[in-house]
Formats: structure tokens, sequence, C-alpha cells
């Protein structure tokens, strides 16, 4: 881990609904300026993790420091939040929703408004302004929804699930935007189920099941240290080379794809050698990462 | 606090330009006449026209004096209850007199004398039964030659169950009977006149700061004012309800948690439902005062007299702030309520003790102002529910030492703060938890844990 000082510190977190323990002994700590995925299958303890990091909910035991002081509600305003459960005022303008938000996080005035107008006008949503909550699709919603959780400028961005019901024109814009706020050094905290964007965004993970922390890392190093030793190969004639079981462990064949999981501790080297050495016309020989899609689901059934 | 003041600012704004604010302000009164004056004027109209009443007088001394009797009905009641008006103006004005009896014979009674004309009383009965059946009577009354000394008369009616008519028949027949008598005993006509004139009572309040003309207006003033809280809070109150669940049902609790505490989020709804309310309210009493001036000013040009009911200034300061408790005190309740549900119907359900601690108050009011300085009247202006009502009628009656006063003004603030706090605090915990109905002891744990 870095030297940096960590934007956010849980300790030894716990949290119970009467019998139900939603949250347990978790510690985890996200470093300033990253992206942190935060995953975990449905009914995980995301939601309640991340309410409690926003102050809305107060952990049974164990402590939360963001930006190095104990969690109080005047650090709330230095938060932004998207929630999952995604909720605007129907009837009323989405301008005036916008500035109440922006009032209740503790901004105001003219600088209220010029925000406002600079985010509506990135997001594509100026002709909307004056518009009401009802009039707008559910996309445009959701990206309105978004600008309620940066527009305090917050130093740490917290996202549930920002992507769902966005079209792939706005789940880009969205991307794009979140790589925007992580280049102007905010912190980002994104929970998603989407695999592939997670791992497109996230620099760091942490994956939760069951209350429990199953994953903690740099993605990177996850990854590698997932790896299985597995090997991506398209040939053609002769894949009766690769029954050797003291090479081989798994074959598992997608029409001309195979996927080759190797023994563990053998060299993959050793087999595409046997390959050309027997003259097989090798189109496609790729060390495999595993996905973070496999990773998680991998860690799912573990736990089940 | 800037905080607080941003949802004040959103509730006040959002909800004063609402179409359906502007709609109640210009129709809130009307409706209000639809139920103060329609009803008493539809239980004084009588459907059909006026009651045909047939008499068969065989003492034929009695059917004049009966028919004056009944037709200047509406003149003497009308005296009666004008005690404190100048009221021999209306007595001896006969024209006046006359025009009511015109005017009341349109709507009320026709009377129609009978002949025996040599027919037997059976035959009469039956040929009057027979009208009555036709419907071309109402029903008839038969004066027996007795009634004098005896005092009974018969009535056939179609429908006994006027009990107005029937009523109205037999008193005014017992005017006429006790003129008669009176005139066979030969008192002459003005000393009849004299015996019958009632008395007026004029009443005066013996307080503290002397002696003072009270007509009793204030307690009219005082049941007024308990009116208008029950009226405030049942209109005001599913507001508030309302505005409490409106983020629930719109999931914004959440965002609305990461960036506000409770309490001053629920107590800017309160605040902000409240300014809503009072400029309803302000409005309303506005165009009522001016609605007031003008009828008053209207009459007064007309030479007619006006008293006022004298109410000393320090009265408005009291109405103020028991007002303004009774509306905070019940609007609590109501975001008690809305904090521990998760829809405006349940909501709804559960908001029938408000109503009953408000017509309690109302209730009380009557032995308080029997006993205003009893042990009941006491503790009944201290319970902070009961308060705006009972101890109004203790300042209006007798007013009570200023340190009670302050109490119970104190106990009732107390008690709002209180709830908005514990409201607060099941609201926080309870918003977050859509969708499940919450039990007594699961709120407990709520208010424990939050």
């Amino acid at each position: 881990m870095d030297d940096t000082k960590p934007t956010l510190v849980l300790e030894h977190v716990t949290k119970r609904y009467g019998e139900f323990t939603a949250v347990n002994d978790l510690s985890l700590q996200v470093r300033p300026g990253r992206v942190f995925g935060l995953i975990g299958p449905n009914g995980a303890g995301k939601t309640t993790t991340i309410r409690m990091i926003v102050n809305i909910i107060i952990p049974d035991s164990g402590s939360i420091a963001l930006f190095g002081q104990q969690m109080t509600s005047a650090l709330q305003d230095r938060i932004g939040y998207l929630p999952e459960e995604r909720g605007l005022y129907k009837k009323m303008k989405i301008g005036e929703q916008l500035r109440f938000f922006a009032e209740l996080k503790g901004l105001r005035g003219k600088e209220a408004d010029e925000r406002i107008d600079n985010w509506l006008r990135k997001l594509q949503l100026s002709d909307w302004k004056e518009k009401r909550t009802k009039e707008l699709s559910k996309g445009m919603q959701q990206k309105v929804q978004f600008i309620t959780a940066v527009i305090h400028n917050p130093d740490l961005v917290i996202l549930d699930e920002p992507f769902s019901g966005l079209d792939p024109v706005n789940v880009d814009l969205m991307k794009e935007t979140i790589l925007e706020q992580k280049a102007a050094g905010k912190t980002i905290i994104l929970s998603t189920h989407q695999m592939e964007i997670a791992e497109k965004l996230c620099d760091d993970v942490c994956m939760i099941n069951r209350a429990h922390k199953v994953l903690d890392g740099r993605l990177r190093e996850i990854r590698r240290s997932f790896s299985r030793n597995a090997v991506a190969l398209q040939i053609n004639g002769g894949d009766g080379f690769l029954n050797d079981p003291a090479l081989v462990a798994n074959i598992r064949q997608n029409g001309d794809d195979f996927e080759v999981l190797l023994v563990p501790g053998a060299n993959p080297q050793t087999l595409l050698k046997r390959l050309v050495d027997a003259g097989v016309d090798v189109t496609k020989f790729e060390l495999v990462e595993p996905s973070l899609h496999d990773i998680f689901i991998e860690k799912a059934r573990e736990a089940a | 606090m800037r905080k607080l003041l941003a949802v004040i600012r959103r509730e006040y704004i959002q909800r004063v330009r609402s179409r359906f604010f502007m709609v109640m302000t210009v129709m809130g009164p009307v409706i209000m006449l639809l139920f103060t004056v329609v009803p008493s004027y539809l239980a004084r109209i009588k459907a059909g026209g006026p009651t045909r009443i047939a008499v068969v007088d065989e003492s034929a001394k009695l059917y004049d004096r009966f028919r004056d009797a009944l037709m200047t009905e509406r003149a003497e009641d009308e005296t009666e209850s004008q005690q404190n008006a100048p009221a021999p103006q209306v007595n001896s004005n006969q024209q006046e007199r006359m025009k009511r009896t015109a005017q009341f014979s349109e709507q009320g009674y026709t009377l129609e004398r009978v002949d025996r004309a040599g027919k037997s009383l059976e035959d009469i009965k039956r040929q009057l039964s027979e009208r009555v059946r036709k419907s071309e009577l109402d029903a008839y009354v038969i004066i027996p030659s007795d009634i004098l000394t005896n005092g009974k008369a018969q009535f056939y009616g179609r429908n006994t169950g006027d009990v107005f008519t029937r009523e109205t028949v037999a008193g005014r027949l017992s005017i006429a009977v006790r003129d008669v008598r009176l005139a066979e005993e030969h008192v002459p006509p003005n000393v009849v006149n004299e015996l019958n004139r009632k008395v007026t009572l004029s009443s005066t309040k013996v307080s503290a700061g002397g002696e003072e003309q009270d007509s009793g207006g204030g307690f009219s003033v005082v049941f007024g004012f308990g009116l208008i809280i029950y009226i405030t809070t049942l209109l005001y109150g599913q507001m508030i309800l309302g505005a409490v669940i409106e983020e629930k049902e719109t999931r914004i609790a959440e965002i609305l948690f990461s960036s506000i505490r409770s309490f001053p989020l629920l107590l800017g709804k309160l605040v902000g439902v409240s300014l809503v309310a009072l400029t309803q309210l302000g409005i309303w009493s506005l165009a009522f005062v001016l609605f007031a001036l003008y009828g008053v000013g209207a009459v007064a040009a007309q030479g007619v007299p006006i008293s006022l009911p004298h109410i000393p200034a320090m009265m408005f300061v009291y109405f103020g702030l028991y007002f303004l408790l009774g509306y905070f005190l019940y609007a609590t309740i109501y975001a008690l309520i809305g904090s521990m549900v998760t829809t405006a119907q349940e909501g709804g359900q559960l908001s029938t003790p408000v109503v009953m601690l408000l017509v309690g108050g109302l209730f009380l009011a009557f032995p308080v102002i029997r006993s205003p300085n009893s042990s009941l009247a006491f503790w009944a202006s201290m319970f902070p529910f009961f308060a705006p009502i009972t101890m109004l009628v203790r300042i209006v009656t007798e007013t009570p030492p200023l340190w009670q006063i302050a109490l119970s003004l104190a106990i009732g603030f107390a008690t709002a703060v209180g709830l908005i706090w514990l409201a607060s605090r099941i609201y926080r915990v309870g918003m977050l938890m859509t969708g499940k109905k919450a039990s007594i002891p699961e709120v407990w744990r709520w208010v424990r844990k939050a």
C-alpha cells in the first residue's frame, strides 16, 4: 500500500439489525485520488457499509475515520453520495431541485447557480432545467441525481450503481465524468454489479460477501494472484497433444477456441513448444488473467 | 441553521406555489360559508310550502287569538333571542310585526276556520280527515268548547312526526287560552301585555380590574377559537403528514440524511408547512376582516347600533400564543405519525387519536366554563393537548394567576419540542426501512437506537 494518508479508514466495523448481521468486522482503507470498487452479491452488506460511511446509520462497533477525523455531520458536506435508491421531488423543477440539494450541502448564492448550469451543460441537460422531474426519462433523472452528488465539489464521491438505466452513450459519458473526477483528485467509491465497467474504472477493489470482506487490494494484483495458469488457444489440427494429465488439468472448448487450464506449477512455454514441435498451426496463444467477473463468481461460489 | 432554512424555504415555496394552495385559498371561505350558513338556513326552511291547518273552534272564542299567536311566532322568538338588542323597538313597531307576519305565513302556516254549520262533529271530522288524505290539508285541530276549563284539544295530522308543527300548535294554543282566560277575568289588554313582558338579563363580569360590561361574547369567542384550532389542525395536519411521508415515498430520504440531521429536517418541514398555514389563514382572516368591516359599516349606515364584544388587548396575545401552541402540538403528532408509516393512507388511519384529543379538549371546555377554578379545570389546562382550549376558557372566565398560564405554555411548548425530537429519531430509522410496517416495540427500538 502507498504511504499517502488514506481518505477513508474503516476499522472492525460491525452493524447488526436484530439477529441479522449486515456487516461483520469490516476493515478497509480507501486511498485518495483513486477509484475504489466495492463489489459483492446482492445482500452482501454493501449498502449498509456505504450508509455507515455517509453517516446515515451508525455502526454498532468499530470506527470510521474520514480525512483523518472521526465521522461527524459536518464532514458529510465533503461527501457526495449517489444512493442506489434514486429519488427526486416529482413536482419540482430540475433547476430548483439541484439548488435545494446544493443548499443542503452548504452551497449557496451565485456559485451554486453557476455550478448547476455548468453541470447541466456538461451532462446535456440544459434544456431541461425548467422541467419537472416527472417529465424526464429515467436516464435523465439518473444524470440529474448524479449532479446532486457532485454539485458541491466533494472530496469523496460515493456512487452506488451509477450506470443502471443508462443507454451505452450515457454509460460512456458517465464513465468519462467519473474519470474526470478522479483526475481532479477526488476519491471515488464505486459500487456496481457491472464487472466489465468496474474492471475498467477501478484501481482498487474490495469484495464483500455475507457481511464479510473476502477480497481487498489493487485490482491488478488481485487479478495476477487469481491467475490460474490458463491459456486461450486457437489451433488447427492435433488437439490430442493436449491430453497430457502431467501438463493439462482441464480443457474447455468453444468452437475453435480452447481454454486450457494447466496443472499448478506447469510452464505454459512447455505447452507452446510441444504444439510447435508437433507442427500444429497455432493462430492464438494467450496467457489469460481471470476477469473480475470470474473472480467475483469464484469468490461468491466459495462462500456459498 | 442554513440547512434548516433551506428546508423551510423549499417546503414553503413549493406548497404556496402549488395549484392546490391557490384553489384552497379561494375555496376555503366559500366552503366555510357552506358549512356555517347553509345548515342553519336549511334548518329554517320547510320544503313544500306552508303547513295548512284547519281549525274547528267549538268554544268560538279562540280562533282569532290562536291565529294571531301562530302568525306572530317568529317575532316573539326573535325578541327572546335578542335580549341585549334594543328590543322595545321591535315589539312596539306594529308595522314591522305585520311585515314579519306576512313573510312568515308565506312559508309557515295557513289557517282555515271551519264552521260547523249545523253538522255533527263526527261529520266534520270525517270530512276534514278526507281532505287530509287527499293532501288538501296537512292537519286539523279541534278546539272543544270546554278548553278554557279542561285545557285539552285534539290534533289530527298526516304527519304526526312533524314535531315542530305539533309543538308550535300546542304552544300557541296555550297562549291563546291564557289570553282568553285573562280577558274573561276582565284584565285589561294593556295589563296583559305588561304581564307578558319578558325579563332581559344584562350580565357584568366582576374581575380584578373592576366591573366591565360582558355580554358573554367571550364564550363564543373561545368556542370559535377552539373550532379554528380544530379545523386548522385537520386541514394542515394532513399536509404535514404528506410532507413527512413525501421523501419516503419518493426515496429521497437517503440523500437528505447524507446531508442533514433528521431533527432540523423535521423541524424545517414543520415550520415550512406552518408558515403555509399561517399565510393561508392570514389571507382568510384579512378577507374576513375586510368583509366584516364592510358589513358592519353597511349595517351601521342604516342606523342600527352595533356593539362589538369587548375583548381586552391581552386576550389577543393569549389567543395568538395558544393558537400557535395548539397548532404546533397537533402538527407534531401528525409528524410523529408520518415518521412511523410509509404511505399517506396508513397515516390517515392512525390520525384518529388526534381528532379524539381535539374533541376531548372541546368537551372539557364545558365543565371548565362552569367551574374555572376547580382542580379539574387546573389539570385540564395543564395537560398540553387540552390546554389550548381549556386554558383559554379559564382566561376568559376567571383569569387564573399568571404562573399557571406561563406553566401551561411552558409544558405545551416543551411537549411540542420533545415530540419533534422523538419524531425525528423515529423518522431517521423508519425512513430507511421503507415497505415494512412498524410495530410499536420496533418503533421503540428505533427511538433508543437511532
